[in-house]
């Protein structure tokens, strides 16, 4: 069985007085997607820097397809593609200049500039200057830029946020692509529909401590509460909304009695959402 | 050390400084401006002293002084028009000898001798002048000293061959040349922070001793390119070319080393331009030693340019050789490789703080 693409041994990391990681552990599987979901300052983004190398924990070790990062981080630096929160491209280079040094950088040289801005979806717009770009396409461009060297280990940190419906769809397209690839991804979000839909796992981290890890469907039979949600008309004529938990003795009478006596305008089953856990077990929100 | 990614890192900087169209016209104009400016300087020096007189009659030892050389004595009517030539610039000086001289020593007063000076005449000149008409009053009353006056000139006798207004600011051109490289430069470094791309160019296979290389030889070989083509153009390149190559590429490393200091004080393009004009400042007051002698005092030597453009000045100016400014290259060398590594220390602390913000 071939080793995990990422290990991560109690990894810590303050910034001055705020511990911003505090001793998390995981593994995450070759060929896997793993989404960290969290809110703003829960320690995605100093996992991601510490990961790939751009941060030294205080304690812990980051293991990445066999390689210490902390010891050899330039090995780990040539298999693995990066795509930060925050736009960092060169603009007032073009989109292909800015591949094309990225690629030399990774000593790249029969590079498809083409093929990769086709598939991000940013053909004919290659030859202009990244500060003519909208936001959405500098954050393809730099998906683009994470795959000029076929990376094994994929990072995303915050790959849709604030983006288009369109432009976050051919982000997660991507992903899927990459995956099929064989490679693995390691994905930060806020928005728990992508990582639902796209993730193998999702591991939740508030405050620097990840809070559980599980695929979506074990964590929300865990910790979900299956209900019927009917909303009936009122007395007064208004809509009511009304609740009631599947899987109780009580459930299939508290359903016949609602159907019988209430005037049922629409009638739903509903499993937790990612985002109803995080709150159960955390008492934030994610956003 | 990866070569490939060296060598398209130094090609980046150098298609972005061409996109900054500040930073490009600067370099571009500035460079047309200095071989229009050097080449409109006069290319020789006026040696001539122009001297102006009203005198009742001439001295053989003012004869002698007609003859000479250096002097060109216009005689003048009366004092109205000698205080007219003077003023014009027709004669840098003049004196002007009362007509009843003789009359006014036979009876014993003390005739005035009205000594009329250019204002652009040094303030060290005056006495000079004034020593000159003392002398001539006793040749004209047949007074004169009973001494022998022998000339030596000890070292290179300047004799029509002082340095043209044109050599002597060569050296604060190509200081100038090298500052504004050194500005672009520093410009380019914070912008990778402005932007973050640092933070995208150290997930790489890129190491930070890299990015210093590739940063180090396009500041140094940018700056030294334009410094070349300036001496080339002039002239410079003809005496001594090695020597001033040389002096050059060193010049050019110490100013990669200031780039890496105001980059690291630098936070935006306005402070880089702020701390740039500084250093500027600072670097260029040496080249004033050259442009007007004995101007600057002796702590301009802890400046590192000095070195430089002392170097390029005797070079230029009196053919010294390898032997004569080696002292100047070693120190402009210690220079260079001290602000090279202070530089890169203080903006690899700079870089290490925001990549772990």
């Amino acid at each position: 069985m071939a080793e995990p693409a990422i290990v991560a041994e109690s990894l810590t990391y303050r910034y001055g007085n705020l511990l911003a990681v505090d001793h998390i552990s995981f593994t995450v599987e070759r060929g896997e997607i793993l989404g960290f979901l969290g809110p703003n300052g829960a320690g995605k983004s100093t996992t991601v820097k510490i990961l790939t190398g751009q941060l030294r924990p205080l304690s812990g070790r980051a293991i990445l397809l066999g390689i210490d990062v902390a010891r050899c981080p330039k090995q780990v630096h040539s298999r693995i593609g990066v795509c930060f929160e925050q736009p960092n491209l060169y603009e007032e280079l073009s989109g292909v200049d800015n591949l094309h040094l990225f690629a030399r950088l990774f000593n790249i040289r029969d590079v498809d500039i083409a093929g990769l801005l086709h598939r991000v979806g940013l053909d004919g717009r290659g030859n202009d200057l990244v500060g003519h770009y909208s936001k959405g396409m500098k954050q393809r461009l730099m998906i683009a830029r994470a795959l000029v060297n076929r990376p094994d280990i994929l990072f995303l940190d915050e790959p849709t946020e604030g983006l288009d419906p369109t432009s976050a769809e051919a982000i997660r397209r991507i992903i899927r692509e990459e995956q099929e690839r064989g490679a693995t991804v390691f994905l930060t979000t806020h928005d728990m529909y992508e990582a639902d839909r796209l993730c193998n796992r999702v591991a939740f981290i508030n405050s620097g401590r990840i809070v559980a890890l599980d695929t979506p469907h074990n964590l929300k039979q865990q910790y979900g509460k299956r209900m019927v949600r009917a909303e009936v008309v009122g007395p007064d004529g208004s809509l009511l909304t009304r609740e009631i938990v599947l899987d109780q003795p009580e459930t299939a009478h508290e359903i016949a009695n609602l159907l019988q006596h209430e005037r049922v305008v629409t009638l739903h089953s509903e499993e937790a959402t990612l985002e109803d856990i995080f709150i159960q077990l955390t008492g934030r929100a994610l956003v | 050390m990866h070569i490939t990614a060296i060598w398209a890192l130094m090609v980046k900087d150098a298609r972005l400084y061409a996109a900054n169209r500040l930073f490009a016209l600067v370099t571009v104009l500035g460079l047309v401006a200095y071989i229009v400016i050097y080449f409109l300087l006069p290319a020789t020096v006026d040696e001539m002293l122009h001297l102006g007189l009203v005198i009742p009659d001439t001295p053989s030892a003012l004869s002698e002084m007609i003859d000479n050389d250096a002097v060109q004595v216009t005689r003048f009517t009366d004092v109205e028009a000698l205080r007219k030539a003077v003023a014009s610039g027709e004669v840098e000086v003049g004196f002007a000898f009362p007509a009843d001289l003789y009359d006014q020593l036979r009876q014993g007063t003390q005739p005035t001798v009205e000594l009329l000076l250019a204002p652009e005449v040094p303030p060290d000149f005056v006495s000079v002048y004034a020593a000159a008409a003392r002398e001539l009053s006793f040749t004209l009353i047949g007074q004169e000293l009973p001494v022998v006056i022998k000339e030596e000139i000890l070292g290179v006798d300047m004799t029509g061959a002082s340095i043209a207004p044109r050599q002597r600011i060569l050296p604060l051109f190509a200081v100038l040349v090298l500052m504004v490289e050194c500005l672009g430069l520093a410009s380019l470094i914070v912008a990778e922070i402005e932007q973050r791309t640092i933070r995208a160019l150290l997930v790489t296979p890129l190491t930070v001793r890299d990015v210093f290389v590739a940063k180090t030889l396009f500041g140094s070989l940018f700056a030294f390119g334009q410094a070349i083509l300036l001496l080339a153009i002039t002239g410079g390149l003809v005496k001594a070319p090695l020597l001033n190559l040389t002096a050059l590429s060193i010049g050019s490393v110490l100013m990669t080393g200031i780039a890496f200091l105001i980059a690291t004080l630098g936070r935006d393009l306005m402070s880089v331009m702020g701390w740039g004009m500084l250093a500027l400042l600072i670097m260029a007051l040496p080249t004033f030693t050259v442009l007007i002698p004995g101007l600057a005092a002796d702590w301009v030597r802890i400046i590192p340019t000095y070195y430089l453009v002392d170097t390029l000045h005797r070079s230029l100016n009196f053919s010294a050789d390898w032997n004569d400014v080696s002292g100047n290259l070693l120190l402009l060398t210690a220079f260079a490789l001290l602000s090279l590594a202070l530089g890169m220390a203080t903006l690899q602390r700079r870089w290490k703080l925001f990549l772990n913000n």
